[in-house]
């Protein structure tokens, strides 16, 4: 009885000049599957500094960036784990990624502003798991990298998991984080 | 196709009917086929037909169909055409169960062929029960309003004539004729010649009321699908045509649907139309208008949903509770402001407000108060809710088992927070199945013990201040302490020297303990690879608590208690080493001062003695590794589950305050000890303990105490 129903709705709603067929054709996105042009529109990544490195995340995975401001530490917490962040009454970590990418032997201690330096942000990155955040010393801004240029981090003898790739521009290295490997 | 929300809404109005079906359906049960309530019965009536309706709206047409079925077979129930019986309850309740699966399949977007089968069948077993044993078919002769005296008379044919008349749906007719002695006989047989071509003489009876002393009366009792006009014209001198009618038609239950036999008789249908002036006013609903055959239900009362509820997904009562306890910070900074304005010296401008804006603010604190309660009011609802399916479910249980079990029920009527009674079901029907599985014994073996044949499961629930508290009891074997021990013992889960030191309590309680089962053999009640340790589990989550108490050969119970609302809780405000931490009060027993001379040892672990109980003195800071300062006073939060009591070491009380604990997100969850968190009103972060982990984790036999000092 619905779908008669449904079935009648559709057609009174229905205007011929919805139907888009002539422009899928021209939609942009129709010419995927041909290789990478050199006219490859950039993609834009969020980069960062942690102690004298430069890191660059996909800007889609960034929640947004706040200050650094009272940090509840959890007592039990994987050593990566800074504490907990307030973000307008949402209860999320905060975490230490300097660890993992061998730039710091421990996590730092921070409750406060206070305790880290006046350029120091959290990046709110979006995650599967839940969203999390990570202490940068310093955002640099947002960089336009072409995907297809991006290289494969060097054998370097160390785990280099987290690191999903190797970008340049203009004589800059930026180091693509993998968020996940980066938080585990 | 309708929209995942209005389907969303649909699935919450079916579940909500079904529930009411379900309840209606006990009581009608627990009434006995005595004298089913009128009123009880037009209830289950109108949910499932409205039930079948919504379903055929949303195109559930499985869904629609059963619950068809299930309408037909209760509106014969009500009509006094079926018979209340055992056999009719048990398909309607399998028919609930079979509906409310469809319904969860429904809502995934399923519909498996296994349950669609499942409802062909149910709907076949339905229509069986409805159309009944002959018994049935009286009922359609009581309904037809004849003088039960002069049904007395009547031979099984000519019964069964005026049935075959009845369902015919054509005009039955009461033809008085009173002839003289002298001819009546030919007279009688020309009476007969004349009515044949228009119908049926049925019976042919000495009338009840005969004539003078020189005549003789009969009552010839004639069926015919002819007008009254007709018939009338037909009749020989002496005799009088009256429509067959003792019973007036107000004596028919009220409401207007076209009975049953309309739709287990087609035939009904064509003829009805045609004779209805003839039989007006008759005993049956004349004619039933086109509308009525089209909607066969008070149109005007289905047309409104059954209760002026509005039905809220607890996840926008989530967000208002939100908002309410950010109000509440943004109240807490007013007053502060208000206050530090109240300080400023001598009469001043900012004094004056100052103290206005303390006074707005207390104002603001007694509605945010209302406010706050309202919102905790609106997220309680009844553990009737869980506790009617889970009687069904021991229903269906207890007569698989084979076992005579009687279950009470009481307390249905306590109300807890929604999300705490959805989480409940499932503890709540392991421990069920537990108790008919291993607890209740066979009859035989109850006898043998001098106990009743019958065993008695219970589920009982009472509010006790701050907490609900749910018991589950049996009279049954109760828990054998020296399998427990065995077992525990066996799969190595304490040693032979623990058991031995352990109370009995702690012994019972071992139960609890993940890979544990004492039933060697697995039962297809309740041997499903979940044991005791996921109950309690589910119960921490919650907040709650369970304990567990039972006598060899006479029983056991198992006592659950929940807070009555997980969104708002009263919390203690502690600090330890310079962090602040929110202990639930509902875990709190009392807050005393020690010196540190007052602290003993027990093999190595400090205790204190309070009024004479000697528990564990656990120092906070060590347990979370934080740096402790050499103090000669500690203040003690002790703590208590059950009969379990710990002493929690801290530094400073810092007061009470209401709290919303939100939950740690999917990374966090596994922080132990720590069920959530809270904002203060600086925006810090404050976490909150789970008291009922940290007992668990620092009273297990083996769990280790070694000092943890900050890294």
């Amino acid at each position: 009885m619905s779908s008669q129903f449904a079935a009648l709705l559709d057609r009174f709603f229905y205007r011929p000049d919805e139907a888009v067929g002539p422009f899928l054709e021209s939609a942009p996105e129709s010419d995927r599957g041909a290789e990478a042009v050199p006219d490859e529109t950039p993609e834009e990544f969020l980069a960062f500094v942690l102690d004298t490195e430069t890191y660059a995340v996909p800007i889609g995975a960034v929640r947004e960036i706040l200050k650094v401001t009272v940090v509840t530490e959890i007592p039990r917490a994987k050593k990566n784990l800074i504490g907990l962040i307030n973000v307008r009454g949402e209860m999320l970590p905060l975490y230490d990624v300097k660890m993992r990418l061998r730039l710091a032997d421990t996590a730092p201690v921070v409750r406060a502003s206070k305790d880290v330096g006046r350029a120091a942000r959290v990046l709110l990155l979006k995650d599967l798991e839940g969203d999390a955040g990570i202490l940068v010393d310093r955002v640099e801004g947002v960089v336009k990298l072409q995907l297809s240029r991006l290289e494969e981090a060097p054998e370097l003898g160390i785990d280099r998991n987290a690191i999903a790739g190797l970008g340049r521009r203009d004589h800059q290295l930026y180091i693509l984080l993998d968020v996940e490997q980066a938080l585990s | 196709m309708a929209a995942p929300r209005a389907l969303t809404e649909f699935i919450a109005e079916a579940n909500e009917i079904l529930e009411v079906l379900g309840r209606e359906l006990l009581v009608l049960e627990e009434a006995g086929a005595s004298d089913p309530d009128p009123d009880r019965l037009n209830a289950v009536f109108r949910a499932a037909h409205s039930l079948k309706g919504l379903a055929s709206m949303f195109g559930l047409e499985t869904i629609a169909r059963l619950a068809h079925r299930a309408e037909d077979l209760l509106d014969a129930l009500r009509l006094g055409k079926t018979p209340l019986n055992q056999q009719l309850v048990d398909a309607l309740s399998q028919t609930i169960d079979v509906l409310q699966i469809m319904l969860g399949e429904a809502s995934r977007g399923e519909d498996s062929a296994e349950s669609r089968e499942q409802a062909e069948i149910l709907g076949a077993e339905l229509q069986r029960v409805a159309l009944g044993t002959p018994g049935d078919a009286i009922d359609v002769l009581d309904q037809v309003g004849i003088d039960p005296q002069v049904r007395a008379v009547f031979t099984e044919f000519e019964e069964h004539r005026l049935r075959e008349n009845v369902k015919k749906g054509v005009g039955l007719w009461k033809v008085r004729a009173v002839f003289s002695l002298d001819d009546f006989d030919t007279r009688l047989s020309q009476l007969n010649g004349r009515l044949k071509p228009l119908g049926e003489v049925i019976s042919t009876l000495p009338s009840s009321q005969p004539g003078d002393d020189s005549s003789i009366a009969f009552d010839l009792i004639f069926g015919s699908a002819r007008p009254e006009a007709e018939v009338e014209a037909s009749l020989t001198e002496g005799a009088v045509l009256s429509p067959l009618t003792s019973q007036p038609l107000a004596a028919l239950p009220p409401p207007p649907p076209p009975p049953a036999p309309k739709r287990r008789v087609p035939a009904w249908d064509d003829v009805s139309s045609g004779t209805g002036s003839a039989f007006a006013p008759g005993p049956f609903p004349s004619a039933p208008s086109t509308v009525m055959r089209i909607a066969p239900a008070p149109v005007e009362t289905s047309l409104r949903s059954l209760t002026n509820t509005v039905r809220v997904d607890i996840g926008r009562l989530d967000g208002l509770m939100n908002s309410i306890g950010e109000l509440l910070l943004i109240r807490s900074n007013i007053e502060r402001i208000a206050e530090a304005a109240r300080q400023v010296a001598g009469p001043s401008l900012p004094k004056l407000w100052g103290q206005e804006l303390q006074r707005e603010a207390r104002a603001l604190e007694r509605r945010l108060d209302e406010l706050q309660k309202g919102v905790l009011d609106v997220r309680m609802v009844p553990l009737g809710q869980v506790f009617d399916k889970l009687a069904r479910l021991m229903r269906r249980l207890v007569r698989e088992s084979g076992k005579d079990v009687m279950f009470e029920v009481s307390g249905g009527d306590v109300e807890l927070d929604k999300l705490i009674v959805e989480e409940l079901s499932d503890p709540l029907m392991h421990l069920l199945r537990n108790a008919l599985d291993h607890g209740a014994e066979r009859p035989e073996e109850r006898l043998k013990q001098g106990k009743a044949g019958r065993a008695t499961i219970g589920l009982f629930a009472r509010q006790q201040g701050n907490h609900v508290i749910i018991e589950v009891r049996d009279d049954g074997a109760g828990l054998d302490e020296a399998r427990i021990r065995e077992v525990a013992v066996d799969r190595g889960i304490v040693t032979r020297e623990q058991t031995e030191e352990m109370e009995r309590r702690d012994l019972l309680n071992l139960v609890f303990q993940a890979g544990f089962s004492t039933r060697r053999d697995v039962s297809e009640l309740s041997g499903r690879g979940v044991g005791l340790d996921v109950v309690k589990t589910n119960l921490q989550r919650l907040s709650g608590l369970i304990d567990i108490t039972s006598r060899r050969h006479e029983g056991t119970t198992f006592t659950l208690t929940l807070p009555l609302t997980l969104a708002i809780i009263r919390a203690l405000m502690v600090a330890v080493s310079g962090r602040t931490y929110a202990i639930p009060l509902n875990a709190v027993l009392e807050i005393v001062s020690v010196k540190t001379g007052e602290l003993r040892t027990i093999e190595r672990r400090e205790v204190i003695e309070v009024r004479g109980q000697t528990m564990p003195f656990i120092r906070l800071a060590r347990v979370f590794g934080l740096p402790e300062e050499q103090r000669a006073m500690h203040y003690v939060v002790i703590v208590g589950l059950a009969q379990q009591r710990l002493g929690l070491a801290i530094d400073e009380l810092i007061g009470q305050q209401d709290i919303v604990t939100k939950p740690l997100s999917g990374r966090l969850r596994d922080i132990p000890g720590v069920s959530g968190a809270t904002e203060l009103g600086d925006r810090r972060a404050v976490l909150v303990l789970d008291i009922g982990a940290l007992m668990e984790e620092l009273l297990r036999p083996q769990a280790s105490l070694e000092p943890r000092t900050a890294g």
